[in-house]
């Protein structure tokens, strides 16, 4: 998965788990920029009746880096708290849900919002209310227009903000690729399925009708971009206080100390399937700026040695790089540094030499008339790895740029193995329960839990 | 930022700070801690301060040791060093006192 439990201590923490960070020029508003974090994977719709929410002792933060030097320029801060109106039922509502502040909803979410930039802390927004988990048709009837739509809400400095369930918008063929990595596409190929006599299938969205919970902001490209700079980095973090005490007496629990990170997220799949399983829980506790650390990670990733062994002759050009231990540079610039110029025509989002794992988007690049789900290996400068829309085939690009394809770019000799170019996971949008929207937040309705599963 | 006798305040993480604690005030609500039930202790080798064990044996943990509403959470990072480290709202200081650091392991029985 992108990062839905990615690693040891927070697949245990849910509530803190990042699990998909996106950032893009808003095709809809291009002056702006929308930036999206989601948190809690995996959501079953109908996993009531205590249904999914933010945590109250979780800090929330989407940060940018507007200079290039892989640290925080400017942080927006999300802190929830949550209200029990009647405590004297165990049902989330008791009637339907007609709008946000329909007396019948009965454990609901508020929160604030807060940038914190060189100028100080401003609070741009408090009391604002999340929308309610779509419970089915009875409960919350005409979701999107009654309870989704009016909870997007416009911040004193004119941003909008938007946050609650949305349906995961991430789709990846989970349960192939974690079977040692048996691509349906070309298991007819892989080493194992192929004894079994497997032939080529299509993929399976192991997270259709999965829904998450979303911090979506839409805001001016002016107020995220230091002046002639377009190239903005961005990574979300969750943080705990680090201290908390169960109390036997009957309060509770006691927290206090400072907030300390717990979870992080810039690129897609980076801590999933880069970092190896030892340093997992360390890479979320870090700042981006440590990540040169990691980089024998991104340098020499695993997938890149496994594909040749499981697709026995398919990659042999792959298979000899990786036995001359020729460091990954292209990957680097991917993941870690940003492209510099005048390796793709008219294009960077180069944002220095510091080795940091930051989602980079290059501002001044307009929305694709024609956008490819291929991003930027499908010619279109708008998409992953320049920054990442909703509706990106990131699992496709990732394999595909370590199998090879991207290293043509740092080296003009190599020969790129033909199958690299070919890899996916079989699943495109259209393997979605629901569409994306065209407007902010962008990712789709959630899946109610009447209907999800279907019958 | 360095404080009184070896306090340094951590920072918070964009939270807003307050202000350090003194190895004074540290002992202060240590011992009135104690006195008035402890907010909360905990310690690293699993020590207990008697006066929070006493209030544990009396009543509710609960109480209000610095006077500002905030329980204080102290732990003993390094109780040969005398490393402390003292927790209120969401500040951490840490703090270099032996006699202290000695005075909690002890009372941790």
């Amino acid at each position: 998965m992108s990062s839905h439990r990615e690693a040891p201590e927070i697949s245990k923490d849910p509530v803190a788990d990042s699990t998909d960070l996106y950032a893009f020029v808003s095709p809809d508003k291009p002056g702006t920029v929308t930036l999206i974090a989601n948190y809690l994977p995996l959501e079953a719709p109908a996993g009531g009746p205590n249904f999914y929410e933010f945590g109250d002792d979780v800090l929330y933060e989407i940060h940018i880096d507007t200079h290039g030097h892989s640290q925080a320029d400017i942080t927006y801060q999300f802190r929830f708290a949550t209200q029990l109106p009647n405590p004297d039922t165990f049902l989330y509502n008791t009637a339907p849900i007609t709008s946000l502040t329909s007396p019948a909803w009965n454990r609901r979410q508020t929160y604030s919002v807060t940038r914190v930039d060189g100028r100080g802390r401003h609070v741009l927004g408090e009391g604002l209310i999340c929308p309610p988990c779509n419970i089915g048709p009875l409960s919350t009837p005409d979701y999107a227009a009654a309870l989704a739509r009016p909870a997007v809400h416009r911040l004193s400095d004119g941003s909008r903000v938007f946050a609650g369930q949305r349906a995961d918008g991430f789709y990846v063929d989970l349960g192939s690729i974690f079977d040692l990595l048996d691509l349906r596409p070309f298991q007819n190929l892989q080493v194992f399925a192929k004894a079994l006599g497997l032939q080529a299938a299509p993929g399976v969205n192991a997270l259709k009708f999965a829904n998450v919970h979303s911090i979506a902001l839409q805001v001016p490209v002016s107020r995220l971009t230091a002046s002639g700079r377009p190239v903005i980095g961005a990574w979300t973090t969750a943080s705990r206080r680090r201290v908390r005490i169960l109390d036997d007496q009957g309060s509770g629990q006691v927290e206090s100390g400072p907030f300390t990170q717990v979870s992080r997220l810039g690129n897609p799949l980076v801590n999933e399937v880069v970092i190896a399983l030892g340093d997992k829980d360390r890479w979320n506790t870090q700042p981006p700026e440590h990540d040169k650390q990691f980089a024998h990670y991104v340098e020499h990733p695993e997938v890149a040695a496994l594909l040749p062994v499981l697709y026995p002759g398919v990659f042999p050009n792959l298979a000899a790089l990786d036995k001359a231990r020729t460091p990954r540079a292209d990957l680097v610039a991917i993941l870690h540094t940003g492209i510099p110029k005048g390796i793709i025509d008219g294009f960077t989002n180069f944002t220095g030499p510091v080795q940091a794992d930051l989602l980079r988007l290059n501002t001044a690049i307009p929305p694709a008339s024609k956008p490819s789900i291929f991003g930027l290996l499908g010619g279109d400068l708008a998409g992953f790895p320049n920054g990442r829309r909703v509706f990106d085939d990131v699992v496709s690009i990732e394999l595909r740029a370590i199998a090879g394809v991207t290293f043509k770019l740092i080296d003009p000799h190599y020969t790129v193995d033909p199958a690299a170019g070919q890899l996916t996971d079989g699943l495109t949008p259209a393997d979605l329960g629901t569409p994306f929207l065209r407007r902010f937040p962008y990712l789709g309705v959630p899946y109610d839990g009447f209907h999800h599963p279907p019958s | 930022m360095r404080g009184l006798d070896g306090v340094v305040p951590v920072g918070a993480g964009g939270e807003p700070e307050r202000s350090p604690l003194s190895r004074r005030s540290v002992l202060r609500g240590a011992v009135g801690a104690g006195a008035a039930g402890i907010a909360a202790a905990t310690l690293a080798g699993g020590a207990l301060p008697a006066a929070a064990s006493t209030a544990a044996a009396g009543g509710p943990a609960r109480g209000t040791a610095t006077g500002r509403g905030e329980p204080v959470v102290v732990h003993v990072r390094d109780a040969a060093a005398g490393e402390l480290e003292v927790f209120c709202g969401t500040t951490c200081t840490r703090v270099r006192d032996k006699e202290l650091a000695a005075r909690l392991v002890r009372a941790s029985g």
